[in-house]
């Protein structure tokens, strides 16, 4: 009985982890500037659906109808990583004596997709919105955004050009 | 009889002088300013250097407070402001430095430089400002903090130039 229940239970608890894997998190995306309700580099979400591209912060959120897209630029940069505390430890390393902070700052470089998001608001006015997104994303996003509406000039080889500068 | 007339020549001089270098330049007022797209002509520059350029201006300008309201490229209610002038600002030269580079070189490399002509023209056409301006990022920060240092330096020179 208490082999059977033992068995019964390992069997239980194999089913619970040969459950479908955990749906991943969407990536954190830095808002660089070009939002004017969301605060310079906040980190968010940007979710594409019905028609609009939303950029959701911790207290404030952003929609850009894909309709209203002009152009759409990818490109790259190296930036800091570690987000609030890499600045902070880099401000710290900075400190640090006989140079020995600048490791620290090299093994605090990542590199980064940057999208540029044209658009013109409801008044006419032209909006550029800059986001720093994980390596390799700006083009699947851009994709997206082409797919739900978006125009744009720049032909994909052109920017895949861009993307390996 | 000499004496006096040579502290009077003195003082008669040094009076004008004193009135030449306090002479503040003629400040000019609008009640409205709009903010054109960066033009980027045949320099090549990333997108995001020159969008970054353009909502910075705007956002500084508008910080700055010396225009009742700052319109953005293309807003159609500015069509309505009689005494709109516009921020027209083209890059003449961009070299792009490496944050890397910067930060761990002990001489200052890898520097982040834009180049630009800034030009304000008022509802005629007529230029009423115009000026070469550099925005740069020497040590610490992104590439793109060269566009909020030339952002800064350009609204600086507005506010000089406006009341």
């Amino acid at each position: 009985m208490k082999l059977n229940l033992l068995l019964f239970s390992f069997i239980g608890a194999g089913a619970v982890f040969a459950q479908a894997p955990a749906a991943a998190p969407p990536p954190n995306i830095r808002h660089v500037i070009g939002l004017e309700t969301i605060k310079r580099n906040e980190s968010g979400h940007l979710t594409i659906q019905n028609g609009s591209m939303q950029f959701s912060a911790k207290k404030a959120a952003a929609t850009v109808p894909t309709a209203s897209i002009e152009d759409i630029f990818v490109g790259t940069e190296t930036t800091q990583a570690g987000g609030k505390a890499g600045r902070a430890v880099k401000t710290a390393a900075i400190a640090a004596p006989f140079g020995s902070g600048k490791v620290l700052t090299l093994m605090l470089r990542t590199k980064v997709d940057i999208l540029t998001v044209v658009y013109r608001g409801a008044d006419g006015g032209v909006h550029g919105v800059i986001l720093a997104l994980p390596k390799g994303l700006a083009e699947t996003t851009r994709t997206q955004l082409v797919a739900a509406g978006a125009h744009t000039s720049a032909p994909q080889a052109e920017l895949k050009e861009r993307t390996q500068q | 009889m000499k004496a006096s007339l040579g502290i009077f020549l003195l003082l008669a001089s040094t009076a004008a002088f004193a009135d030449q270098k306090g002479a503040p330049a003629a400040r000019l007022h609008a009640s409205a300013i709009q903010i054109d797209v960066v033009k980027v002509g045949d320099v090549s520059i990333p997108a995001e250097f020159q969008y970054a350029i353009y909502e910075r201006l705007i956002e500084q300008v508008r910080a700055a407070g010396i225009f009742k309201t700052v319109y953005r490229s293309g807003d159609k209610a500015a069509a309505n402001v009689p005494d709109l002038v516009t921020l027209k600002t083209a890059v003449d030269a961009f070299q792009e430095g490496s944050q890397t580079k910067r930060e761990l070189a002990p001489v200052v490399v890898g520097n982040t430089r834009v180049d630009v002509t800034a030009q304000v023209v008022d509802k005629d056409g007529k230029t009423v400002f115009d000026q070469k301006v550099a925005g740069k990022v020497r040590i610490f920060g992104e590439n793109l903090g060269a566009t909020n240092d030339l952002a800064k330096r350009i609204t600086k020179l507005l506010v000089a130039n406006f009341y």
